[in-house]
């Protein structure tokens, strides 16, 4: 039961069915499982150091000057993209090549920056959740929620691409209507 | 000649941000849903868009290709602190309602990578035509969109009660804007592939595979 409920809230607060967040990644991701599994686990490393990363800015960032917040945001993940290229590059030079790519696709986009920005409203309205640990395990959780909704794609992935579906409407828009079914669906559970 | 300027529209029509590359789609599923928030967001994207990719446009090309996309995510980071002010004044209810949909369109494809993969390999005078292009489409799926789902799901246009006899509520709400857009996408690729200008076997470039 404990991990229905568990399975239940991590659906409920999907940062992709609920707030269209990283959505072309996914669909990029989606094509193919290898991709697939090395963007989320990269995305997740974003979204859970980098959350860490934006509460130290959030404490020491006076409150005139919450318009700079972006660009300390992103100047936190572009340190996060170097030293994570450096560390791949260090790791294996010779599937640099092929692991970088899964970097350059994680790092600037909506659902890393997102969640970033959603957590840190989350402590804004819940004070309890304004703590380093909260904010590491709510980046943590919005990288699962990636794989969740990466694999909820995959799942219907063929179907979606198969020649039953009509010319226009086959890949991208058809996921985009199966994205919004369940999105729909979740919708309900909250 | 003719090549270059197909080229040049393509933004718009052929190659357009949202329907055939599937970027900067949060924004339009999300706050797409009224004209209010559709203009708000407009005038965001153009000019942060527009600046961050021309004063991009200046980064040397010789620098790695993860030093170009950091500094371009800077610079759009610095261009949107004015973008924002002014839209404090402009538009100070929307503001609030967009939430963090206003920050993340300065780390869009469109400045972060396409700057890189496709602008920068233009000459300055096209790219500047080309870039206008590009935030057109994206204006006018905008406007589409949030005129539609306003119409159908709140029965306003521009916040004005009209005489709509069934609403759909869903389609205000995000799985709404999800379907909503499917659907347009749909029908964007069916008229493109009738006008001749073929199809896009993969559905779209989503160019963000890395170099």
């Amino acid at each position: 039961m404990f991990l229905v409920t568990e399975f239940v809230t991590l659906l409920a607060t999907n940062l992709i069915l609920t707030q269209a967040l990283g959505t072309s990644t996914l669909f990029i991701a989606a094509g193919n499982k290898k991709n697939l599994l090395w963007t989320a686990i990269t995305i997740t490393i974003f979204t859970s150091v980098g959350s860490g990363a934006a509460y130290i800015i959030n404490v020491l960032l006076p409150d005139g000057l919450a318009d700079l917040t972006l660009l300390f945001y992103t100047l936190i993940i572009g340190a996060i993209y170097v030293l994570l290229l450096t560390a791949l590059y260090f790791a294996g030079s010779d599937s640099f090549e092929t692991t970088r790519k899964y970097v350059h696709v994680s790092a600037f986009n909506c659902a890393v920056m997102g969640t970033l920005f959603t957590i840190t409203d989350r402590a804004d309205t819940y004070p309890e959740l304004n703590t380093f640990i909260s904010f590491v395990l709510s980046g943590a959780e919005a990288g699962t929620g990636f794989i969740l909704a990466a694999f909820i794609l995959t799942a219907a992935f063929r179907k979606l691409n198969s020649a039953k579906v009509p010319h226009s409407f086959r890949g991208f828009p058809a996921m985009l209507v199966y994205l919004g079914l369940i999105s729909m669906a979740v919708y309900a559970l909250r | 000649m003719k090549n270059k300027k197909t080229a040049v529209f393509d933004g718009l029509l052929g190659d357009n941000t949202v329907l055939s590359s599937l970027m900067v789609i949060s924004p339009v599923i999300m706050c797409g849903n009224t004209l209010e928030n559709a203009i708000a967001l407009i005038y965001a994207f153009s000019a942060i868009t527009f600046f961050s990719v021309v004063l991009g446009s200046f980064v040397p090309k010789k620098l790695p290709y993860a030093a170009k996309i950091i500094i371009n995510a800077v610079i759009a980071s610095i261009v949107y602190i004015p973008v924002k002010s002014a839209a404090g004044e402009f538009f100070p209810e929307v503001i609030s309602r967009v939430g963090i949909y206003f920050p993340l369109l300065a780390v869009n494809s469109l400045i972060v990578v396409q700057s890189e993969t496709k602008f920068s390999r233009m000459k300055r005078g096209s790219m500047i035509a080309s870039l206008v292009f590009y935030i057109l489409g994206f204006d006018a799926v905008m406007i589409v969109t949030a005129f539609v789902r306003e119409l159908f799901a709140y029965g306003t246009i521009a916040g004005r009660l009209v005489d709509a006899d069934t609403l759909i509520s869903g389609l205000g709400l995000p799985f709404g804007g999800f379907i909503f857009l499917g659907l347009l996408c749909g029908l964007y690729r069916k008229l493109r592939s009738a006008s001749g200008r073929g199809e896009n076997k993969s559905g779209g470039d989503g160019n963000v595979s890395g170099n």
